[in-house]
């Protein structure tokens, strides 16, 4: 089979003898088998089915009408047809070979207007960006729903003042946090630093007057005073949020020192050292009347210079 | 004469055209039937069942022209001027209404007494042979399902027959052979499903269609309208408490100056203590 | 903007030749041009992808402890905004993948398109029957309320009663000999980690298969009417394809509003007045196993092991059992004849059960 196919520039010889040769071969898309050939001859091209082959040799192709009825054939109209590498028919290549040049195949008739294709494509881009459309929202909603939960403002016993034995020196207080964490019930280790402040010290923490902190709608809820001996600062490096230790220092003495980036405080919390853009955080706090201390877990974004409150 | 509408039977055409009419006009029924279940409106009830109803006509009318010119081209070589889908649609609408009724009362009957007749034909074989409860289930519901869905089909036949019967009387009375060969008519048919602006078109059906969801995304519940009764609602922060900063103030001020003083006696003590020890550290 | 975009195009088809790619893609002629009818393929595709989006989403807050899974469940239904609405998504999103891949499964039955060349689409896609069936079974479980509890231990005993492996089978499921936090963790790593890759890699071959056949047309119509009608996959067919999927979208969404998920009580040793009943889809299968024929340790095996497995072997075997080429299903009496029995089957058993609910109470 494969060898009686006819090939191009293959001569076509009618029964009165050389016509031309041939220039195309058009394959049927259903049957998978050749049915035109398009013939060059007297300077057109004609599309001879492939019923009127009489034989297929190796170099030429006859045909069963004479000469003089192959300007009887439709001409070849090359818009009517697609080569078989601008679609997919699945096995065409296997079972017919053109070489060298195309094999066509027609063109379908409904694929020819360019303005009923366009319509079609853009209402698939239309419905399919609908589809995802009404979900947009709710889908947002969805993930963003415990991003921006409000601020803890619950006050919190972190210990005793009766641990601070030496004053305007770091004392670390590790506390129990417990909270609601989506659907758990969970107590988390937490850690603050309290100094107990000498009237100098205290000078250089209120050098602004009162530290007042606020909720979301920037009511205030609390305000610390400088008549308060004790002040709480936030165990978390305002640098980028690591854990940092009172330590001695060779040059500075003692000192707030933060091991991730070296930012250094002195017991003001005034940065003395390192990358950390602004002071460390003051909490608000509360001393009971048994030395009890406690304090709300006011949270600041790190890295900042301004105190922007996320917790 | 033999019209090439007589060559097709009539409930094949009826079929042919009220299925592909139904799923043409689905899609767009869902949306107003999603909008109103967003709005906690049920669409199989009341105003709104009245609602889909009103909407679903102009749907239909505009499906059923569709689908039918199509099919009339396609399958008859038919053209139909002048509006398809009205003039078919309200014959299909009136005997679709009687036939509801109909069908309604004859199923409900059937059904009836068929379940009847099984109680009693399975209480004798009962007697003599004992039947488990999970085979009687099947055989009673066989017993009463089959007649009941021959009785709906016969009566989905019927007004398939009668409607089918109207479209053929309609195409004989205003359809015109088409001269068109095959491929032409597919050609033709084709292009009645792209308008004429089709740019526009599609403008606005996206218009609408972002309109429609924006509807959606206001009326769909944000927490589920069927809470389980141990997840009571939250009680809508109805009693939350007034903050007065003022009256915080002046309360925090108090306390301070209460710890204040037993601040300063604690520490006084220290100092004793800490002067008889040495310093620590 | 459009010549910054054609160099785009340009450059990325220099390199991996997307002109080819993309008439090989789109540009494949369907004979008799594209149909609703074919539309069930990409609807399934669209629903798994669908599955798969929502399914992320639950997993953001969904935690697959046998002491949190219910707990963080109802976090999903009652504290999440819309969360309720995505967690009934995804529940009546499985339900309509069963019943496309019923209506894909008749279609391709009906239209005769599992026959030479095409048995290998065939089995691919009786494989991803199975994959869809896991998948409804598996999820079930991860509320882990009384509903899911029961119809999982009740699921995971038919298994047991397989012979040979059956008992393996239902220690490899639940982790251990009787159901708890293994059971949920292996039920949570099948349903959101093995299912979807075996899933994934199968659709794929599916496709790839389906590509290499080609598609097999309407089992009617003239050489002439075929040509007439044949338009490319792009964009007619995708056209229909998308609007079949915006209509199923709209259904579940609507689906999901009309029945929301509710759970019962979280799973505990006792059903209470609870009676254990499968996914609506594995109705039909527990009803069958309620029959006397099918009571005792035989009868069990021979309802929930021989007979399934005989429909799937049958099911597996048809391309190489009917070897005539007819495609036209009204000239195969038998064909049509065995579906609408399987069919109606089907769906007597599933009425069956639920009137059945009726005697328990
Ligand atoms: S985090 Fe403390 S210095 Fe960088």
């Amino acid at each position: 089979m494969a060898s009686a196919q006819p090939k191009i520039k293959s001569k076509v010889r009618c029964l009165d003898g050389e016509v031309g040769e041939i220039v195309h071969v058009i394959a049927d898309p259903i049957s998978l088998e050749i049915s035109h050939i398009v013939v060059r001859a007297n300077g057109t091209q004609r599309q001879v089915p492939a019923s009127a082959i009489a034989a297929v040799r190796d170099d030429s192709v006859e045909l069963l009408c004479n000469a003089a009825q192959i300007a009887g054939y439709p001409e070849h109209k090359p818009d009517d047809f697609l080569t078989s590498k601008q679609v997919e028919i699945p096995h065409l290549e296997n079972k017919v070979h053109v070489e060298p040049g195309d094999l066509l195949v027609p063109f379908p008739v409904l694929e020819k207007s360019c303005p009923r294709r366009n319509f079609f494509a853009g209402f698939i881009h239309v419905i399919g960006a609908l589809i995802a459309l009404p979900l947009a929202w709710p889908v947002l909603r969805f993930i963003t729903k415990p991003m921006y939960a409000p601020y803890d403002n619950h006050w919190i016993k972190i210990g005793n003042v009766s641990k601070i034995k030496t004053e305007d020196v770091g004392v670390q207080y590790i506390f129990k946090k417990a909270f609601t964490d989506s659907v758990l019930q969970r107590e988390e280790d937490k850690n603050h630093w309290v100094i107990k402040a000498t009237p100098e010290v205290l000078k250089k923490i209120y050098k602004h007057g009162d530290i007042s902190f606020t909720d979301e709608k920037g009511e205030v809820i609390w305000v610390n005073k400088q008549t308060v001996p004790y002040v709480a600062f936030a165990g978390k490096c305002p640098h980028l949020g690591c854990g940092y230790k009172w330590r001695s220092h060779k040059t500075l003495g003692q000192v707030f020192l933060c091991p991730c980036h070296l930012s250094i405080y002195d017991n003001t919390g005034k940065v003395l050292d390192g990358p950390a853009p602004r002071p460390l955080d003051v909490l608000p706090i509360k001393v009971s009347a048994t030395g009890d201390i406690e304090i709300i877990d006011v949270e600041y974004k790190a890295g900042k210079s301004e105190l922007v409150r996320i917790a | 004469m033999s019209h090439p509408a007589t060559a097709i039977s009539s409930v094949k055409l009826a079929w042919a055209l009220s299925w592909a009419a139904f799923w043409t006009g689905f899609p767009f029924k869902v949306i107003v039937a999603l909008l109103l279940l967003a709005a906690q409106v049920h669409p199989w009830e009341g105003t709104g069942l009245i609602t889909l109803l009103m909407v679903s006509a102009p749907i239909d009318i505009w499906a059923l022209g569709l689908t039918a010119r199509t099919f009339f081209l396609e399958r008859m070589g038919i053209e139909v001027r002048g509006p398809v889908g009205i003039g078919l649609w309200w014959q299909g609408a009136v005997l679709g209404a009687g036939m509801l009724g109909v069908a309604y009362y004859a199923v409900g009957t059937t059904a009836a007494l068929c379940k009847k007749a099984a109680e009693a034909t399975l209480g004798v074989v009962k007697k003599v042979i004992p039947i488990p409860v999970a085979e009687q289930i099947t055989i009673e519901l066989l017993m009463w399902a089959v007649p009941a869905t021959i009785v709906l089909i016969m009566c989905l036949l019927i007004w398939l027959k009668l409607f089918g019967w109207r479209i053929k009387r309609f195409v004989v009375a205003s359809g015109q052979t088409s001269s068109a060969g095959l491929q032409e008519r597919v050609r033709e048919w084709d292009a009645w499903r792209v308008p004429a602006d089709s740019v526009l078109m599609l403008i606005s059906f996206t218009a609408v269609a972002v309109l429609l969801t924006v509807a959606f995304w206001v009326l769909l519940p944000v927490t589920t309208p069927h809470r389980h009764p141990d997840y009571p609602p939250p009680q809508a922060d109805a009693v939350k408490k007034k903050v007065k900063p003022e009256e915080l103030l002046k309360k925090t001020e108090g306390t301070l100056a209460k710890a204040e003083a037993v601040l300063g006696s604690l520490e006084e003590e220290k100092a004793k203590e800490k002067k008889g020890k040495p310093k620590g550290k | 903007m459009n010549a910054l975009l054609q160099k785009v195009y340009d450059f990325v088809d220099e390199r991996i030749d997307l002109k080819t790619l993309e008439a090989k893609m789109m540009k494949e002629p369907i004979k008799g041009g594209s149909r609703w009818a074919y539309v069930f393929g990409s609807v399934l595709l669209f629903i798994f992808i669908m599955q798969a989006v929502t399914g992320v989403l639950l997993m953001f807050y969904y935690i697959p402890s046998a002491d949190h899974a219910y707990a963080s469940t109802q976090f999903i239904i009652h504290e999440v905004d819309y969360g309720w609405f995505i967690l009934s998504y995804h529940f009546w999103g499985s339900s309509a993948m069963v019943v496309m891949v019923f209506a894909h499964m008749s279609q391709v039955f009906l239209w005769g398109a599992y026959k030479t060349p095409r048995e290998m689409i065939w089995l691919v896609g009786l494989a991803l029957f199975g994959i869809v069936m896991a998948f409804g079974f598996t999820g079930y479980l991860l509320p882990w309320d009384q509903r899911a509890y029961w119809a999982t231990t009740v699921g995971v005993e038919i298994m047991d009663k397989t012979p040979v492996v059956g008992d393996f089978l239902a220690r490899f499921l639940k982790g251990g000999p009787t159901p708890g936090q293994m059971t949920l963790s292996r039920f949570f790593v099948i349903h959101v980690m093995v299912l979807p890759g075996a899933l994934m890699g199968l659709a794929g071959l599916h496709l790839f298969l389906f590509r290499s056949a080609g598609p097999a047309g309407p089992f009617r119509g003239t050489p002439e009417e075929l040509k007439a009608k044949t338009d490319f996959f792009f964009p007619r067919q995708v056209w229909k394809d998308i609007v079949a999927m915006a209509a199923v979208f709209l259904t579940i969404c609507s689906l999901a509003l009309i029945e929301p998920v509710v759970l019962l009580e979280e799973a505990k040793p006792d059903p209470g007045d609870y009676h254990p009943e499968p996914e609506w889809y594995f109705l039909f299968l527990f009803q069958l196993l309620r029959w006397k024929i099918f009571a005792g340790e035989f009868g069990q095996f021979l309802g929930a092991t021989a007979i399934p497995a005989a429909f799937m072997l049958l099911l597996a075997a048809l391309p190489f059992i009917d070897r005539s080429p007819e495609r036209n299903i009204f000239k195969r009496p038998i064909a049509l004849l065995s579906w609408t029995v399987v069919m109606i089957g089907i769906l007597v058993l599933t009425v069956s059960a639920i009137i059945n609910r009726e005697f328990l109470d």
